[in-house]
């Protein structure tokens, strides 16, 4: 028989190991969630056929069914965004725990807002969030379409890794327990494998995007820049600019492909690994800001950074190098210093080499592009603890051993096409050492507790609210900025 | 899920029965009866042939890509589930539909050259909207759709299986138009999008290329071809059958037993199509050949073979009620109620 049966049939999303699966899909709340949501079906449908009261013709005017301040109870601020502002909220019915409720800011502000149209990211979030239901994705409750905003109301998480790498280098500088940073890697990866068996594309995988309940759960959100690439016709050439934060960019993307695919996603992933362990951005590199042509700028500096700890890239090691455009500039770019940590060494080759410089380095090719990542990894999980931190309980990375090299290597590999996938990492060795199975909880076994999201009284007013999105006006698009350092405002 | 069509917000709260589907349209019509006594309508296929005509006017004006106006068109539909038309401005429905739908294709469009097109196109029901009219129409498209922007087309079907079926660039460019023509039905609110992909592919197969003829209102004449495409199902259906026995199961529930006869409104099969696809074929017929690896792909592919004779069965009644389609009172019928209603302000 050639042709299955299931053709059609789901792509059932893949739990590699089914204790973990249970685990994350608790039961508990299941009655009360159905109650609830039996009780918002009658609600809904009271309104509905109440709709157009007084209806004596003329244009109708669009107005909610559900107000957004009748059903949450705003209890503050939590961060802003060219997009809007995201506050913090409590259920008015009894709705099970806690929410944050995204607030695209309308086109206009000032003045009188009036209808401009919704923008093409915020319909593709509204879209995406709509189908998408897995535990290490950020759940939508619901969407409300109100007074010219449009409100998305996600389940609340209390922290980010962002929040939980921050809190780490606070003295005594300590690391991030092994098995925490195990769990979080699984259930990322968890994550990513669903959005990528169901072609989404996140786009813009980062720290401050990875959001972590209170319970240890981790949950990709953000997914403000979205995309499905199952549309070949059109969606594998993105129509808008790069995206991706610099210092999680791919270095397919960074040399001029226009090719998304989820190979880029997995990159991020390796970035953040890296930066579990050693509590800063392995490619911190800066911008290249857009020249008045509006023509995107080789990122030179950001490809630098990863040379410095990855070698120069290779034909041998990736095959369709030759072919990116932004080849010719790999020649200008220095290769690494001995070994050692990027970064050390200052903007070397940042703009002073012409890109012919360095054409032929001969002989020299064989040791530029020798990878000194190993020699990273081991430097890194290696490191001495303060006898302050010992004191506080903090355990060293030396733990996680050859296989966490291997799989951060395997993360981070030049070639897309080598890559490792989501679902190949989920079955890497590192997730079958010990603790097995890997808890779905990552907070598990963790005596402290991280600090919790700051929530500002300032601005409680979610309805008209102070101008949305001032507090970073200056900025072209946030998501483009290499990621605050800081904690949210 | 997005691409996962089981998990979708489509199969979940986009699908429904034939008698759902009645029932919600009565509720509607029921909310208000004299609006619906002062204002009538003819039958709603003609409806849909004639907002799928102002789909296709101004999309060709703005160069838009069929998939966004696949996408557009069941909006549409969903919308006027929930919402009843007389209370709208179908052309505002119309390019606001166009409009989100090009944003979730990817190939967006910018809203004032939208309204600009409209305004062009539609003089005397559309010259009272701008902008913020077409923004907040968007509003209430989405919100009435649940935010459930995701459609699923038969059209990936198609491109999916064409090469499995080696389908001719005639016989495929014949399936992408029984497609573009179902969107005038309420199939897209019926069935998965394979059963009708699947369902446009034996068409194409059975009835498209004998008449060659690019439209699909000719193919309701080609009774030949029909009959193929009934016993082919029936075959397929038997086969089917026949292999669940085989395997130790009975046909189970959801496999009613029907017979070519009994499957179409038409009832004008005879017996002499099933011998086409029985045991004395002529193998030499490079269509006959098609025709048995489609059936038996089916067959071994636990599709809704049900679902696929009522397919068929629709697009062939909706191609003869086609022929009863007269544009101009359509077009009256609906300016009737947006010039009394004042619905183009």
């Amino acid at each position: 028989m050639h042709h299955h049966p299931h053709h059609y049939a789901p792509a059932v999303p893949n739990h590699h190991n089914p204790s973990f699966a249970s685990a994350m899909n608790p039961a508990r709340n299941l009655r009360a969630e159905a109650s609830y949501q039996q009780q918002q079906q009658q609600q809904q449908q009271q309104q509905r056929t109440s709709s157009y009261p007084g209806d004596r013709g003329g244009p109708i005017q669009y107005q909610s069914k559900v107000r957004v301040t009748d059903k949450y109870k705003v209890i503050g601020f939590i961060s802003s965004g060219t997009y809007g502002r995201v506050y913090k909220a409590h259920g008015r019915h009894g709705q099970p725990g806690e929410f944050a409720i995204k607030k695209f800011k309308p086109d206009k502000e000032g003045e009188q807002i009036t209808y401009t149209g919704i923008s093409q990211s915020a319909v593709r979030e509204m879209a995406l969030c709509s189908e998408l239901n897995h535990a290490n994705v950020i759940k939508l409750i619901e969407i409300i379409l109100e007074d010219k905003c449009i409100f998305m109301v996600f389940e609340y998480a209390e922290h980010d890794l962002l929040q939980i790498i921050h809190h780490h280098t606070q003295q005594p500088r300590h690391p991030i327990p092994p098995n925490t940073i195990k769990s979080i890697m699984f259930q990322l990866l968890n994550g990513c494998q669903y959005l990528h068996t169901n072609w989404v594309l996140h786009r813009d995988l980062k720290p401050a995007n990875i959001m972590v309940t209170s319970s240890g759960e981790v949950k990709i959100g953000d997914l403000g820049l979205a995309r499905l690439f199952y549309k070949p016709l059109h969606s594998l050439f993105s129509g808008d600019k790069v995206v991706v934060t610099i210092w999680y960019r791919a270095p397919e993307l960074l040399l001029g492909s226009r090719h998304y695919t989820p190979a880029i996603d997995m990159w991020a992933v390796g970035c953040i690994f890296a930066e579990l362990l050693s509590l800063r951005p392995i490619f911190k590199g800066e911008e290249a800001k857009m020249d008045s042509k509006k023509t995107v700028p080789f990122q030179r500096n950001q490809m630098q950074k990863i040379v410095d700890v990855m070698g120069l890239p290779t034909k041998e090691r990736w095959p369709l190098l030759t072919s990116m455009p932004e080849y010719s500039q790999l020649p200008s770019l220095s290769p690494p210093l001995g070994g050692g940590h990027g970064g050390h060494h200052g903007h070397h080759g940042y703009g002073s080499h012409h890109h012919q410089s360095h054409h032929g380095r001969g002989g020299n090719s064989a040791a530029a592009s020798v990878s000194h990542l190993e020699k990273w990894y081991y430097n890194t999980i290696n490191q001495q603890i303060s006898s302050t931190a010992q004191a506080n309980g903090a355990s060293s990375l030396s733990v996680l051993g050859a296989q966490g090299y291997n799989l951060l290597a395997g993360l981070l590999e030049y070639d897309p096409e080598k890559r490792l996938t989501a679902a190949n990492a989920l079955q890497h060795p590192f997730f079958a050492e010990s603790p097995d199975p890997i808890n779905a909880n990552c907070f598990a076994g963790v005596k402290m507790e991280y600090p919790h999201r700051r929530v500002s009284q300032d601005d409680n007013d979610i309805r008209t609210g102070s101008l949305p999105g001032t507090k970073r006006s200056g900025l072209p698009d946030d998501s483009l900025r290499p990621g605050k350092r800081v904690k949210e405002n | 899920m997005a691409s996962n069509f089981w998990e979708s917000t489509q199969r979940r709260y986009w699908q429904f029965t034939k008698d759902e589907l009645a029932a919600m349209r009565q509720k509607l019509e029921d909310e208000d009866p004299n609006l619906v006594q002062m204002y009538p309508l003819p039958q709603l296929r003609h409806i849909n042939i004639y907002l799928n005509q102002q789909f296709n006017r101004l999309a060709k004006r703005l160069g838009v890509r069929q998939q966004a106006l696949a996408t557009a068109q069941v909006y549409l539909k969903r919308f006027y589930t929930r919402v009843e038309i007389r209370r709208t401005n179908p052309y505002l429905l119309v390019a606001t539909a166009l409009y989100l739908a090009c944003k979730m294709e990817e190939c967006p469009q910018h809203i004032r050259l939208i309204v600009q097109e409209a305004r062009g196109l539609w003089p005397e029901t559309f010259h009272g909207q701008d902008t913020s009219k077409l923004g907040e129409c968007e509003f209430f498209l989405i919100s009435e759709m649940s935010s459930q922007l995701i459609v699923h087309q038969p059209y990936r079907t198609l491109t999916q299986l064409q090469g499995e079926f080696n389908l001719t660039p005639e016989e495929s460019q014949a399936a992408w138009q029984a497609i573009n023509d179902h969107y005038m039905t309420d199939l897209p609110l019926l069935y998965p999008p394979h059963i009708i992909g699947l369902t446009a592919i034996l068409l194409a197969i059975t009835c498209y290329n004998r008449q060659n003829t690019a439209g699909g209102a000719n193919a309701a004449g080609n009774s030949g071809g029909l009959v193929m495409a009934a016993n082919a199902l029936a075959h397929a259906q038997a086969q089917s059958q026949a292999r669940a026995a085989a395997m130790g199961g009975n046909s189970g529930p959801g496999t009613p037993n029907l017979t070519p006869q009994g499957s179409f409104a038409g009832g004008n099969f005879s017996s002499q199509g099933g011998r086409e696809l029985g045991d004395g074929t002529n193998p030499s017929d490079p269509k006959i050949a098609k025709m048995q690896r489609f059936t038996k792909w089916l067959a071994e592919s636990n599709i809704d073979i049900e679902g696929m004779i009522d397919c068929t069965q629709e697009i062939i009644s909706f191609y003869d009620c086609h022929e009863q389609y007269e544009d101009l009172v359509v077009r009256d019928n609906i300016k009737r109620f947006i010039k009394a209603r004042g619905l183009d302000k």
